[in-house]
């Protein structure tokens, strides 16, 4: 029996971002915000544990207001109950605080067996508050990992670093990391999305955490955002007939001094 | 010792990060300390300039148990500044001792400075789209990705070596290490690439791929979904911000779209080239020569283009 805890991240999708190519400032007025694509591995993970092993599994957040729109996404994708951090300041939250403000919430989820986390996150790909919060509780963390057996006390865990694969027991609590492949996120179906309107949620305010100010206070600060531009050529060949269009453009590559 | 701190469990990576450490600290009239993991290359780096370099030996071999070891010996020093190589070894070091001492860490910095007794850093976010630059104060730690920097000469001026015997504990059993079978060359390191996205339609032209490879003596990649979905190609082969990240001098994207995520990880090539049926595809803003055409023309006439100049 497995009781997970499985944390995720509600952004703005990065593809429907736009830069204004003349000032390069970022337009997100038409960007929806969901579920970090990478979280939704981490998701269907603890989902398929459950499903096999039994237990239950909690979706945990931090975040602004607007975390609660993501709560029925969240639950109609497997997990029992969903527990979310609401702080005000989230927007100026670096992994530090959001570490300190996730470590809190899961003091107050009551016993667990692993936390489950993405490797990276599809917006800011700190790769840091998964590691944090291990620290935080005073467990291990397992980085990178592909499969998670579970084998009676035991986890064992198997990571991918480079070209090594290493495999990892642990017992007791640990944070996991997980890499996409682990598993694919399910679509959930009508029912789904019906039962999980009906799961348990529970909103901590960030100042109800008993955390001290400075806990709370980010060690970073943004001072600007731009968008990234390339200068490219960008010629394009559109005209003639497949032999001919390589031949320019070998003859530029030739020139380029790059064949 | 105060001053900037540098570590990684890659001595080479470890040697490139002297020489941000060495700019910083003579912006900040400091000197440049090293953590290393291995005594020989301690010695290197003393003879890089480094002023102090602590080697932590111990059992444990596993790299990522040092760094509560890592975290005392910064914390001891009072090291204002600590540039960590960005593997994901050294990632995950920087992010469990940053914790432990209360301190902001930035990952993947693509530039670092000096100003008002802050660090200021960029990154890349939003997979590749934007730069922020951020604020840190001290102490301030930074990931620096590998190859971000040249090694220097050595200096004439020797630092001095001080071994430390310390405990490292996992808490962890490792239980099995595996080398995955290298299938062809590193491609991040290859001059030449070919990458292939979702356009390409049949696992069957990955012949006619590779024959323009051979004649551009160039190596095969791809775009992530063509490893993790359709799994035509090793996980190692894949091209982007999460993935392989190359800088080689030309870039071949047959039938990718051009998602930044896969941009992000080929745009310090010196040359693109994109072939793509879409001429709207955001791939050809980020190519230097597009051809809109289908793949399955084109290619084969690439390939023999590239056989006629070399003949």
């Amino acid at each position: 029996m497995q009781n997970i805890l499985v944390c995720y991240k509600w952004i703005l999708n990065e593809q429907e971002i736009k830069i204004d190519p003349n000032t390069l400032s970022l337009d997100t007025s038409r960007a929806k915000k969901r579920i970090s694509e990478y979280d939704k591995n981490a998701i269907e993970l603890a989902a398929q544990i459950v499903e096999a092993q039994g237990g239950s599994s909690i979706a945990i957040s931090y975040g602004g207001a607007d975390v609660k729109q993501s709560l029925k996404d969240a639950l109609a994708r497997g997990p029992e109950r969903a527990i979310w951090v609401n702080d005000p300041n989230s927007d100026k939250a670096d992994a530090y605080v959001t570490a300190n403000a996730l470590a809190a919430a899961v003091r107050q989820a009551g016993d667990y067996s692993m936390i489950l986390c993405a490797d990276t996150s599809a917006d800011a790909s700190n790769q840091q508050v998964p590691l944090r919060l291990a620290v935080l509780l005073g467990i291990p963390a397992i980085t990178c990992v592909i499969k998670l057996d579970v084998e009676g006390e035991k986890v064992i865990a198997t990571r991918r670093v480079g070209d090594t694969t290493e495999k990892i027991s642990v017992e007791g609590p640990a944070v996991f990391t997980v890499l996409p492949e682990i598993a694919q996120p399910r679509f959930p179906t009508v029912k789904q999305v019906l039962a999980a309107g009906r799961k348990p949620q529970l909103e901590l305010k960030v100042d109800d955490l008993g955390l001290e100010s400075e806990k709370l206070t980010p060690k970073r600060t943004l001072r600007e955002i731009k968008g990234y531009t390339m200068s490219r050529k960008n010629i394009v060949y559109k005209e003639g007939t497949p032999a001919e269009i390589a031949a320019q453009l070998v003859n530029n590559l030739i020139k380029e001094g790059v064949i | 010792m105060a001053g900037i701190w540098i570590y990684s469990e890659d001595i080479i990576l470890a040697k490139e990060l002297v020489t941000p450490a060495k700019e910083l600290a003579k912006q900040a009239g400091q000197k440049v300390g090293a953590i290393a993991l291995d005594a020989e290359g301690a010695k290197e780096l003393a003879a890089l300039g480094v002023t102090k370099v602590i080697v932590l030996q111990s059992s444990s071999s596993w790299v990522e148990a040092y760094e509560q070891v890592v975290a005392d010996v910064l914390q001891e020093e009072g090291a204002d500044i600590v540039l960590i190589g960005g593997t994901i070894r050294g990632k995950y070091t920087a992010a469990k001792a940053a914790a432990r001492l209360d301190a902001g860490l930035l990952t993947d910095a693509v530039k670092v400075m000096l100003e008002n007794n802050k660090l200021i850093a960029e990154r890349f976010v939003y997979g590749g789209l934007a730069v922020t630059t951020e604020e840190l104060s001290f102490p301030a730690f930074v990931t620096i990705p590998p190859r971000s920097y040249e090694i220097m000469t050595a200096e004439s001026e020797q630092g001095e070596v001080i071994v430390k015997e310390v405990t490292a504990e996992p808490g962890i059993t490792v239980v099995d290490v595996i080398k995955t079978q290298q299938q062809g060359v590193d491609i991040s390191k290859a001059d030449r690439v070919i990458g292939i996205g979702r356009g390409v339609e049949k696992l069957e032209d990955l012949t006619m791929i590779q024959a323009l490879a051979d004649a551009a003596g160039a190596e095969v990649g791809c775009t992530r979904p063509i490893c993790e979905e359709l799994k035509w190609m090793p996980i190692d082969r894949y091209i982007g911000i999460s993935g392989q990240v190359i800088k080689g001098s030309l870039y071949i994207a047959v039938g990718t779209s051009g998602q930044i995520q896969h941009v992000a990880g080929i745009r310090d090539s010196k040359v693109i080239v994109a072939i793509n049926t879409n001429e709207k595809e955001p791939i050809f803003t980020a190519s230097d020569y597009g051809i809109v055409g289908d793949y399955a023309d084109i290619v084969p006439a690439l390939t023999e283009a590239l056989q006629n100049a070399k003949a």
